[in-house]
């Protein structure tokens, strides 16, 4: 098996000399001075709020409700994301559509304060209809705002892809690359995404 | 509906009929034979065998488990040296043996081999203590007394150790309501004086007793130390935990094996990769399954990822606490750069919850690979910077050198684990030790040094950054493996999305998954992984329902942690601080 010893040998009298020494260091951060001076374009730096950072199209934020062509919430109430969620965080109240017979949430409530942002519910979902944004601006002044309902969930159908984060496949998605995941000079790009294909949940259906 | 309802109290109700044989563990005609040659060895105590374990496993005595730990320590061909874990199991239902399990696990550094030692407990009886035998064991004691109320007989301070003094109750018996809530007031808390170890003669100073944390910013977490000073010399010291402790053992009792995965991000936060890999492996040994090596592949480069950004943060941090606050700059970017990595695999920067049991939640995208080597490539200038700063400058080795030292022997018997024990000059790593997850192809080195002191764990983690870069490098040469990312087991993964929206089957194999969950085989299991700082263990109990039975996870930083309040005995404050950091002491594993 590989060792290597680390061992430090002790510093010569060269090396025990100060201004030398702080000479040395000094070439190293200058060094970054002067590359950072004259790259300001690619310094590691996001001057939020202005600029914001997009992450990429897998990041798991603000959760919405897609819908069907005909403006209904695809949620059918089956509960499986409040089992599936280990911070206990999603109420559903369910109730049946007079006229279908389909069942579908009366209540749908997420508490963001106690989300924890797994992405478990998008997993658990059989009916492709709760997916994760890439919104991550989730700043509230009181407590009670933190829990979200229908209202502030779903969404209207043809809901563009561009925002879209954790979901269910990635089946065209990858054309764009992993987006701004890698690197905080990738993260600079500042357009969103093009909104070219609206969600297509029959993609795997055909 | 009450997010309080699901936790109330829900009496055992003993093991659920499960159509599974119990876990048989691999291999297990050899483990059972070198268990016999290790009880055949030891002549007094007798270590009664217990057959079928994933280690050599015996049952010993409770007035004799003293001798048996001694016994097992000081045998010339065994030298079981270092006490990795101590902890309990409670079985409410049992009748014969006595209703809770004390567990003890040693580890030889000579043979390369765990034991694992049980001691059967009814409830109004004691153990003896340990700590005479295995300093480290002393908080492991005290935290088996927080959690199950088994009193240790003879131990120096057995006082609760992560629940708060005006806890009633011991949370992590079966028969404890965890609705219930404790409020710690003003009154309830209890005054810590440290003991004075180091005998001073008389001298003019005041003796002062200093709080350090826990929110300070040197703590870098919620971490407590009393300590006593004679002008700026530390002569008292204690270490007080459980300002973080979010109950995750307790918590994995109540949530089916896949909801455990999001609470392991939150114990080594800083290499949350690493815990989801542990976990995952364990639960996957108890299941008898790998996961396919695409996504081994994935977990072993994440990890090796991860354990960079934790040195980075540990010694960024380190040198901040020393005044050198450049180098935390030009450490953290590569840091993000790391986390964005992770981030466009899973999602989420720091607690990615990327693994799933059997696999990975999704493939890593299209361009992992290019991404991972353009960040390899960057990896080392970031670190030559660094050492080029402050590995051989004066000011720095001036803080430094001789700081906060530890002996080898001392080390190991406090169960150190990880670079603090190979700063020492002991070169176990878990990864060439016991190797798991296709370590064992790779080619790398386990830097090690000798002095013990805080530079000889710097100097450590600096090469332990180079060598993950090997191994990442050598990953990304490899390519990844072609093939799925999760078991195609449905009992155990999740049919892919496009089977669920189309086929009946899927769907009902989806829908018994999400509200039934994964019902392991009866069995307990331990796997280990090497974690950012030593010995990351989860043992799982399984009784065949879709919860765990149990779940103990082995912090690497808990033994760590408690030698440090005898290893600055004697130092100055300012070098107790820089000690502090290099031990890289995360309050949310330490804390469970």
């Amino acid at each position: 098996m590989g060792i290597i010893k680390v061992q430090p040998k002790p510093l010569s009298v060269s090396e025990r000399l100060y201004i030398p020494n702080v000479l040395k260091g000094m070439v190293v951060t200058f060094g970054h001075l002067v590359r950072n001076l004259f790259n300001i374009k690619k310094l590691p730096l996001i001057s939020y709020p202005e600029v914001k950072r997009i992450y990429s199209e897998r990041f798991r934020g603000r959760h919405i409700l897609t819908t069907r062509d005909d403006g209904t919430t695809r949620c059918v109430a089956c509960f499986m994301c409040s089992t599936a969620c280990p911070a206990e965080c999603i109420t559903i109240k369910a109730g049946e559509d007079e006229r279908t017979r389909e069942k579908f949430p009366v209540r749908y409530e997420i508490d963001l304060l106690r989300c924890i942002f797994c992405g478990y519910c998008v997993d658990a979902c059989p009916e492709d209809a709760i997916y994760m944004t890439r919104d991550y601006e989730m700043a509230i002044d009181t407590r009670a705002r933190s829990v979200v309902g229908l209202r502030d969930l779903v969404v209207p159908p043809n809901f563009p892809v561009g925002p879209m984060g954790w979901r269910p496949y990635y089946g065209q998605i990858e054309k764009h690359g992993t987006a701004g995941g890698t690197g905080v000079g990738q993260a600079l790009r500042q357009a969103p995404f093009p909104d070219e294909a609206p969600p297509n949940p029959d993609v795997f259906r055909g | 509906m009450s997010t309080l309802t699901k936790f109330s109290a829900i009496p055992y109700t003993g093991p659920a009929p499960t159509n599974r044989s119990p876990y048989l563990p691999a291999g297990v005609e050899q483990i059972d034979a070198r268990a016999l040659e290790i009880g055949a060895k030891i002549a007094s105590p007798d270590l009664e065998h217990e057959a079928g374990q994933d280690m050599p496993t015996f049952v010993v005595e409770r007035g004799k488990i003293v001798d048996a730990l001694r016994a097992l320590r000081d045998h010339q061909d065994l030298q079981f040296t270092l006490p990795l874990d101590l902890w309990g199991v409670d079985y409410p239902r049992r009748r014969d043996v006595g209703r809770f399990d004390v567990m003890y696990q040693l580890y030889s550094l000579k043979n390369n081999e765990r034991v694992r030692l049980k001691v059967h407990v009814r409830e109004d009886e004691s153990v003896p203590t340990s700590v005479g035998v295995f300093r480290g064991y002393n908080w492991f004691e005290r935290e088996v007394w927080d959690m199950f109320g088994i009193r240790f007989e003879g131990h120096p301070n057995l006082r609760r150790i992560l629940c708060h003094e005006a806890f009633q109750g011991h949370a992590l018996r079966k028969d404890y309501d965890p609705a219930q809530r404790w409020l710690l007031t003003e009154k309830d808390i209890a005054k810590i004086i440290p003991t004075i170890v180091l005998p001073r003669e008389e001298s003019d100073f005041e003796q002062v007793t200093l709080n350090l944390g826990p929110s300070h910013p040197a703590t870098h977490g919620t971490l407590r130390i009393v300590v006593t000073l004679d002008g700026e010399t530390i002569i008292g010291a204690e270490s007080e935990i459980g300002y973080l402790h979010r109950c995750f053992e307790k918590m994995s009792e109540t949530h089916t094996y896949q909801q455990v995965i999001p609470f392991t991000d939150r114990l080594n936060y800083c290499s949350a990769i690493i815990n989801n890999v542990g976990y995952c492996m364990a639960v996957e040994k108890l299941l008898a399954i790998e996961a396919p090596p695409r996504a081994q592949h994935i977990r072993l480069m994440l990890s090796e990822f991860m354990r960079i950004a934790d040195h980075i943060v540990c010694i960024g941090a380190n040198l901040v606490d020393m005044g050198a606050l450049t180098n935390f700059w030009y450490l953290f970017q590569p840091r993000e750069e790391i986390l964005g990595l992770v981030e466009s695999c899973c999602g989420a920067r720091l607690l990615p919850s990327y693994t799933r049991i059997g696999g990975l939640a999704v493939d890593a995208p299209s361009d992992f690979l290019s991404n991972a080597q353009r960040l390899v490539d960057k990896l080392p200038k970031y670190i030559d910077d660094v050492d080029k700063l402050v590995t051989r400058n004066r000011i720095f080795l001036d803080r430094v050198v001789g700081v906060a030292p530890i002996t080898a022997a001392d080390a190991i018997n406090f169960g150190f684990t990880g670079p603090c024990l190979r700063a020492c000059g002991v070169p176990y790593d878990v990864r060439k030790a016991q190797p798991y997850g296709g370590y064992e192809t790779y080619d790398f080195d386990v830097p090690i040094a000798e002095a013990g002191d805080t530079n000889a764990r710097y100097l450590v983690r600096m090469e332990e950054m180079r060598q993950s870069i090997r191994i990442i490098q050598q990953g990304i040469d490899r390519g990844l493996p072609a093939g799925p990312v999760i078991v195609n087991d449905p009992y155990v993964a999740l049919p892919p999305k496009a089977k669920v929206y189309n086929e009946m089957e899927s769907l009902i194999y989806h829908f018994k998954l999400i509200m039934h969950g994964i019902q392991p085989p009866v069995g307990e299991v331990y796997f280990r992984v090497e974690g950012a700082n030593g010995e990351l263990g989860f043992y799982v109990v399984s009784d065949g329902t879709k919860n765990p039975y149990r779940v103990r996870v082995r912090p690497p930083c808990f033994p760590i942690f408690e030698a440090y309040s005898h290893m600055i005995i004697g130092q100055t404050i300012p070098d107790a601080i820089a000690a502090l950091g290099s031990l890289n002491i995360i309050a949310g594993e330490l804390d469970h």
